[in-house]
């Protein structure tokens, strides 16, 4: 990982943990089948991990059970060496939800939102509105993502993609050392999602902070990505997006990840690091998936191949 | 006779002095609470929470008839506070658990502790019989719709308490608490314990509502924590102002409420509680039509379902 050391900046972010996990399976109370199947991955300090899934294939699930949300059924998740409830009550990891979850009609601003985030452990009689310190470091992460001119205004005022800046904000104001963003470019368009990226790319360079990105939409996972993380119940490949830009892979993927199979072939086409993939007949299976490859002319010629 | 007369006539005045500042305690306390029970969506909650004191009123009958405490002190009280808040957390958490859709779980307890009420009280008055307890009468009028005329020195006692109580709690708890409220699962990501919170939460519910109760009855307590909040945050859609300022409102709503009320119960000789409750609703109403009728900037921000 040596493209993703941490940068330690002035802000007290210290070195952000990994995360292991291990043998992790999970189903719902009534449900005939798992919703994850003998997950194991392991996610390096500060390194940027997309996980990538058709919707049901656990994603979600493989989140909240990172996030502590959901009790872990089988298998172990280690987050800097501690569970993920530990983890939870530690405050390490700075969750953005996909936008539409949050109570909008609660009359609070988007600054008040921040500020719940970093500083609900205050004691009561103490005031977040003279906390200099804390102050300054909502400035500046509002700074950083671009939401500064309107965080005075009602939460429920503000666009989705504005209520996304601000949950950003959140996470960092309050410090987390890992990034979990659950969705984070649904409804957003082409432009949106490369400003997206790019502000990823500025938090990352500051902060140094371990993301994971879950996402059904292959563009977003490939532009702020590091590492990329296939899942469809089981882990499917766990590999590097290296080389590989958001245009080519959009052509591949299509929209949507419906033929998620053919995906995976065209993604393990293009990956340089051999013996990552976790599943190998199954990609072989799926490489006679040639019109969607063949289409893209810059992908034919540089497929290596064992 | 005005409320000003009964206020100067010496042998009406503490009457009346009782009940308003009785009352004043209750409006304030829900005027606090009420705009998050309204963002929450807690209002059914509270009618199946303020059902549920019948229970605890048939509970504390038994009691009475076996001689263990007297009706209409303290005592009686604190068992109908203790079976709501036992109620209220058995609806959140059933509702919460998804073990059962959130109205069905409301409405089962609801019903099942009114005929248990029901049973009991009948029960009683049979065991008090047997027994030769004498027994304090209720009217079943002043359990459904109130009897804050009634107030003597004890019930202004522990409203003031249960007041400066819920109050206290919330102020305690308000930034976990509104975190929690504005958005459950990153509030528990970012470490919130979220048990805590609903519980926190079910017996700010159920104190308000047992109070309320000797202002509005078991059939009218809840409007006294929807109504407030309702119209503070109606009245906010267009000015966008914080939490404070709408439970501001709120908390005035409900003291013009509970005035206006008595007023017009004195002067047309109506039940207390009723009257309050009605001119709430009216005050609701006053504010919905002013905001369609006022003007186009009013009109297009209603269109807006602002």
């Amino acid at each position: 990982m040596n493209q993703n050391q941490a940068t330690n900046s002035d802000l007290p972010h210290a070195a952000p943990p990994g995360i292991s996990i291990t043998g992790v399976g999970y189903r719902y109370a009534g449900s005939e089948s798992d919703a994850l199947q003998d997950v194991s991955l392991r996610i390096e300090p500060g390194v940027r991990l997309g996980i990538l899934g058709p919707n049901g294939g656990g994603k979600s699930t493989l989140l909240k059970l990172i996030l502590g949300l959901l009790p872990l059924q089988r298998g172990e998740i280690l987050i800097g060496g501690i569970s993920p409830r530990h983890a939870r009550r530690e405050g390490l990891i700075g969750y953005v939800p996909q936008k539409l979850e949050a109570e909008l009609g609660l009359p609070i601003s988007a600054r008040r939102v921040i500020e719940l985030g970093a500083a609900w452990r205050l004691l009561p009689w103490k005031s977040i509105r003279r906390d200099s310190v804390l102050q300054t470091r909502i400035d500046h992460v509002l700074n950083l993502v671009g939401a500064a001119e309107y965080a005075h205004k009602p939460i429920g005022s503000l666009s989705g993609g504005q209520v996304q800046r601000v949950l950003i904000a959140r996470a960092l104001a309050a410090q987390s050392r890992i990034l979990a963003l659950d969705e984070p470019t649904v409804g957003i368009d082409a432009s949106g999602q490369q400003r997206f990226a790019d502000l990823l790319a500025r938090i990352h360079s500051e902060f140094g902070p371990t993301i994971i990105i879950i996402s059904h939409d292959i563009r977003a996972i490939a532009a702020g990505s590091d590492r990329v993380a296939c899942l469809a119940q089981r882990l499917h490949l766990h590999t590097s997006p290296e080389g590989l830009t958001p245009r080519v892979l959009g052509e591949l993927f299509a929209h949507d990840l419906a033929g998620l199979p053919a995906g995976l072939s065209g993604m393990h086409l293009h990956t340089h690091s051999a013996g990552e993939c976790c599943d190998e007949p199954r990609v072989e299976l799926n490489i006679s998936t040639p019109t969607r490859s063949t289409s893209s002319p810059t992908s034919t010629p540089d497929r290596p191949r064992p | 006779m005005l409320l000003y007369e009964y206020l100067t006539d010496p042998y009406t005045r503490d009457l009346y002095l009782q009940a308003i500042v009785a009352g004043m305690a209750v409006v304030i306390m829900c005027g606090v609470l009420s705009p998050l029970v309204v963002v929450r969506r807690l209002g059914f909650i509270g009618q199946g929470v303020s059902h549920s004191a019948f229970g605890g009123i048939g509970v504390a009958a038994i009691l009475a008839a076996f001689g263990v405490l007297s009706t209409g002190g303290l005592a009686e009280f604190a068992v109908i506070v203790a079976f709501c808040i036992a109620a209220a957390l058995g609806m959140g958490g059933l509702s919460h658990r998804r073990t059962l859709p959130e109205d069905t779980a409301i409405g089962m307890f609801l019903v099942g502790s009114m005929a248990l009420g029901a049973v009991l009280v009948q029960a009683s008055v049979r065991v008090a019989g047997e027994r030769g307890v004498m027994m304090a009468g209720r009217s079943w009028e002043s359990i459904l719709f109130g009897s804050i005329l009634m107030a003597g020195p004890t019930e202004v006692r522990t409203g003031i308490a249960c007041a400066v109580g819920v109050i206290g709690l919330l102020w305690w708890f308000r930034r976990p608490l509104l975190f929690h409220i504005f958005d459950e699962d990153s509030a528990r990501a970012f470490g919130v314990p979220g048990e805590r919170m609903r519980a926190v939460l079910m017996i700010l519910l159920a104190v308000a509502v047992v109070t309320a109760m000797k202002l509005a009855g078991v059939v009218l307590a809840t409007a006294l924590l929807v109504l407030p909040g309702a119209i503070a945050l109606r009245l906010n859609t267009r000015a966008g102002r914080g939490l404070a300022a709408v439970t501001g409102i709120s908390v005035v709503a409900g003291i013009v409420g509970l005035l206006g009320g008595l007023i017009l119960s004195t002067q047309m000789d109506w039940q207390p509680g009723p009257s309050v409750v009605l001119v709430l609703v009216a005050m609701f109403a006053a504010g919905w039509a002013v905001e369609r009728l006022g003007g186009p900037h009013g009109a297009s921000r209603a269109a807006l379902g602002g």
